[in-house]
């Protein structure tokens, strides 16, 4: 089983430091998918992919994009988890909906596991509070100034590297 | 005797209407606006502890902190700064992890949301002794927030059975 195979069935059990690399690794492999997704999502106004055992719906309103997500086979969505602003700035938008998109499915993996050997608690749909593209991610909710200043001492190339020999 | 009124004395209200809407604001500033009175939650900080679940099924030793957030009303979900505080030789304090998280109730336990994902990797040293702490906010179903805030108590020594690097 591959390292990315493992991530996919961890769930509770997926630590921050994975989650974190789980998303950087996403923006790097899957960008040409992201860019058909964010094209018909803009065209559409909605957007729906599943990923792990859940499903991620995507809508946009009010110039914002916003998530909700359900398990696999499940009637039950969540409310909405995350949202992220749109400008009038086409290519801006590309990058900021790519790393939604990344993000959204880094959550809904953490949430929503494939069936593994791992006991999985249910006990809500937990996220980070700050994405991992805001630096106020990194700097525990102070000023983005010092979120700049941590991420840079970051250093997920190792659970990276597992992930790219996957 | 019959008894003539006119008509315009008939539909008079005995009660002024001015009165009427009175009763009706004082009545809306006792009660508020239909919400019953103030919502109630609590925070459970357990101890840290040892996790034999993460030793077992992610091969790791760490020291565990699961929280949770109790209100006697449908909460929406419960947002938290938590971290896990190391006490070195008695003297030093200093912070081993600190995330801010939030956790969406569970349809089947509306009234709760859990945290069961944050814990620290086992340290060499084994003499330091750990407290949890969590500080943070309930959103509620009605729209309203409560404050919460609680810790584990007093520092305390947590064995881990196999030392990492």
């Amino acid at each position: 089983m591959s390292y990315l195979e493992e991530c996919l069935t961890l769930g509770d059990w997926l630590s921050q430091d994975d989650r974190r690399a789980l998303y950087k690794y996403f923006l790097e492999s899957n960008d040409e998918i992201y860019e058909s997704q964010v094209k018909s999502l803009v065209t559409y106004g909605k957007l729906t992919k599943t990923i792990a055992n859940g499903e991620i719906s995507y809508f946009v309103n009010n110039g914002k994009v916003n998530y909700s997500a359900r398990k696999v086979d499940s009637d039950e969505y969540t409310c909405e988890i995350r949202a992220i602003k749109l400008s009038n700035l086409k290519s801006l938008n590309y990058k900021r909906l790519k790393k939604f998109f990344a993000q959204s499915e880094v959550d809904a993996i953490h949430n929503f596991p494939l069936p593994g050997a791992n006991p999985q608690s249910d006990s809500g749909y937990g996220i980070t509070v700050y994405p991992y593209y805001d630096l106020r991610y990194y700097s525990n909710n102070r000023s983005r100034l010092l979120g700049f200043f941590k991420k840079l001492k970051v250093d997920d190339s190792e659970i990276l590297n597992k992930l790219r020999a996957s | 005797m019959k008894k003539n009124f006119s008509k315009s004395v008939l539909l008079q209200p005995r009660i002024p209407g001015l009165f009427v809407v009175g009763l009706l604001v004082a009545q809306y500033l006792i009660y508020g606006s239909g919400n019953s009175p103030e919502p109630h939650c609590t925070l459970k900080v357990d101890r840290p502890h040892y996790s034999t679940y993460l030793n077992e099924f992610k091969k790791i030793n760490a020291i565990k902190l699961s929280i949770t957030s109790k209100c006697d009303v449908p909460q929406n979900y419960t947002e938290l700064t938590l971290s896990i505080k190391r006490l070195e030789k008695r003297k030093k304090v200093t912070t081993s992890k600190l995330e801010l998280k939030r956790k969406y109730s569970n349809t089947n336990f509306p009234n709760f949301a859990k945290f069961e994902d944050f814990y620290i990797l086992c340290q060499k040293e084994i003499d330091f002794s750990y407290r949890g702490e969590a500080m943070g906010y309930v959103s509620l179903k009605d729209g309203r927030t409560v404050k919460v805030q609680g810790n584990s108590g007093k520092y305390l020594a947590v064995p881990c059975l196999v030392v990492t690097k």
